[in-house]
């Protein structure tokens, strides 16, 4: 009596008006949009003026090698630390998550249109960092920008894996920010956030540097300047993504 | 053994624990293909938890499951093609309106019912553009049983159906069970209202304390209890007073 139920799961268009959905969620959340795009911006105008026009190398300043890399981390670190875990914590909370798994939606889906969304606003807010760095402050592009574009997405890729273990630990969404903020903060401080991370007691500044904050802002400047990427920031963003992925869905819950 | 006489839901021998509380104790019951049971009890009577656990939404401690015939937790995906759920406590994505959440839930199955059959059953076409955050207690109830439909379901959890509706809305509900019943759908009914059970039920499951007290029809418990109504029928047979 049951051989007439055929599987037949969500298809592409169900995928398409999910990320839709998540979509209008986070665009309607406006509050959620000034952290990711406003204090990056912020940063960059107040670093902008002062940085100069000295050149550090390849003819790029140090607004483009120093600056341009943090700014960019701001963007994905409170995309990917601050705010998608406390959608997914919000989600958890008031039984959305638990509803759409009694679906044929795995809430699967839900983890895969976050991640889309939150690659969509790393993009506005790189894209609309860069675009007032070029236009008004004269910033260059990099000199390997297909680089900077892989590894921008391999960075997007650590610091989401970071958010998630945030997502999958944290009981409320109250809490999902607190410790969002505070994984934040304290990966930006070890990460050149507040100044270079040469002002660190060494051990501190090595720490900082394998941490995805810190390895991002590394690998970017890289990018930026022309020079070489050292193996241990990868190393450092990979194992991030791998230990992130492993902890998150080990501890994650639906409900 | 023909497709009609199966019975569309199986529990035995049911039970759950939380810690060392019984929520839910040894119950088994059976729901034939297109009847309406009644699941009655006071809070904490173990409705919820006996519901989620046919649902697969929670797992047995010991006992087992089938809804048309699949376990809902091992056949997960086929059992969330035919099985549609409203959940007593589920709020949807509060920034979405009415429109979007059922374009959103309609796109999960593969023969949905159409956005306006859903809003019309429910009573909220004239709220398509609210967003979910905005509708009022009742509506976004209401809204939660179009979803659960959204996907033609043969067999319906509804928890709670008219807790906390106006007597309008109220009546609007009974009779989309009543279109269920048409429909051949089967329905499970999670409820404390007398009237809601002895208008739509065909049979009731009387739970107490996580066990199960008795299974009837409506006027079965009535005689039973050699009560002169269900509500007398029920504090007779429990003990307990409803609501």
């Amino acid at each position: 009596m049951s051989t007439a139920i055929e599987v037949r799961r969500p298809g592409p268009g169900s995928w398409l008006t999910l990320i839709r959905c998540e979509a209008k969620m986070v665009i309607r959340d406006t509050a959620g949009l000034v952290i990711p795009i406003g204090l990056p911006m912020l940063i960059l105008v107040m670093s902008a003026s002062t940085a100069g026009d000295e050149v550090v190398a390849n003819g790029r300043t140090v607004l483009d090698v120093h600056v341009l890399p943090l700014v960019f981390t701001v963007v994905m670190a409170t995309v990917g630390i601050v705010n998608m875990p406390s959608f997914l914590a919000y989600y958890r909370r008031t039984g959305i998550l638990r509803r759409l798994s009694v679906t044929p939606a795995s809430p699967a889906m839900v983890l895969v249109a976050q991640a889309v969304v939150s690659v969509l606003q790393a993009v506005i807010g790189i894209g609309a960092a860069l675009a007032v760095a070029v236009l008004v402050f004269d910033a260059n592009l990099p000199v390997r920008p297909v680089a900077a574009l892989g590894l921008v997405l391999l960075a997007m890729a650590a610091l989401y894996a970071v958010g998630m273990v945030v997502a999958a630990v944290a009981p409320t969404p109250n809490s999902a920010v607190a410790m969002g903020l505070i994984v934040f903060f304290a990966f930006g401080a070890l990460g050149g956030l507040f100044g270079g991370r040469g002002g660190l007691p060494d051990p501190l500044a090595r720490v900082g540097e394998l941490l995805p904050f810190g390895a991002t802002v590394e690998v970017l400047s890289a990018a930026w300047a022309g020079a070489a990427i050292d193996p241990v920031h990868l190393m450092g963003l990979t194992a991030t993504i791998v230990l992130g992925g492993v902890v998150s869905a080990v501890f994650f819950r639906w409900d | 053994m023909d497709d009609t006489d199966a019975p569309a839901v199986v529990a035995e021998n049911l039970s759950k624990r939380y810690g060392g509380a019984v929520a839910v104790e040894d119950v088994s019951l059976r729901v034939a293909t297109g009847d309406i049971l009644g699941v009655l009890g006071v809070n904490g009577a173990g409705k919820t938890t006996t519901v989620e656990m046919i649902a697969g939404l929670r797992a047995p401690d010991s006992g087992h499951v089938r809804v048309l015939g699949l376990d809902p937790r091992h056949d997960r995906a086929k059992v969330r093609q035919v099985l549609g759920v409203q959940l007593q406590q589920a709020y949807l994505h509060h920034a979405l309106t009415v429109a979007e959440l059922v374009g959103l839930y309609r796109g999960f199955y593969p023969d949905p019912r159409s956005a306006e059959e859903l809003l019309d059953l429910v009573g909220l076409t004239d709220r398509r553009t609210t967003r979910f955050e905005r509708l009022s207690g009742g509506q976004q109830q209401r809204l939660s049983i179009a979803l659960a439909l959204a996907g033609r379901p043969r067999v319906v959890i509804l928890d709670e159906l008219t807790t906390g509706l106006d007597p309008r809305a109220r009546r609007q509900m009974w009779a989309t069970v009543e279109q269920l019943r048409d429909e051949r759908v089967t329905v499970l009914l999670v409820t404390h209202a007398m009237e809601e059970v002895e208008r739509l039920c065909d049979r009731v499951a009387l739970l107490d304390g996580g066990r199960l007290l008795a299974l009837e029809t409506p006027a079965g418990l009535v005689a039973r209890a050699g009560a002169a109504n269900l509500d007398e029928a029920f504090v007779t047979l429990s003990g307990k007073e409803l609501s």
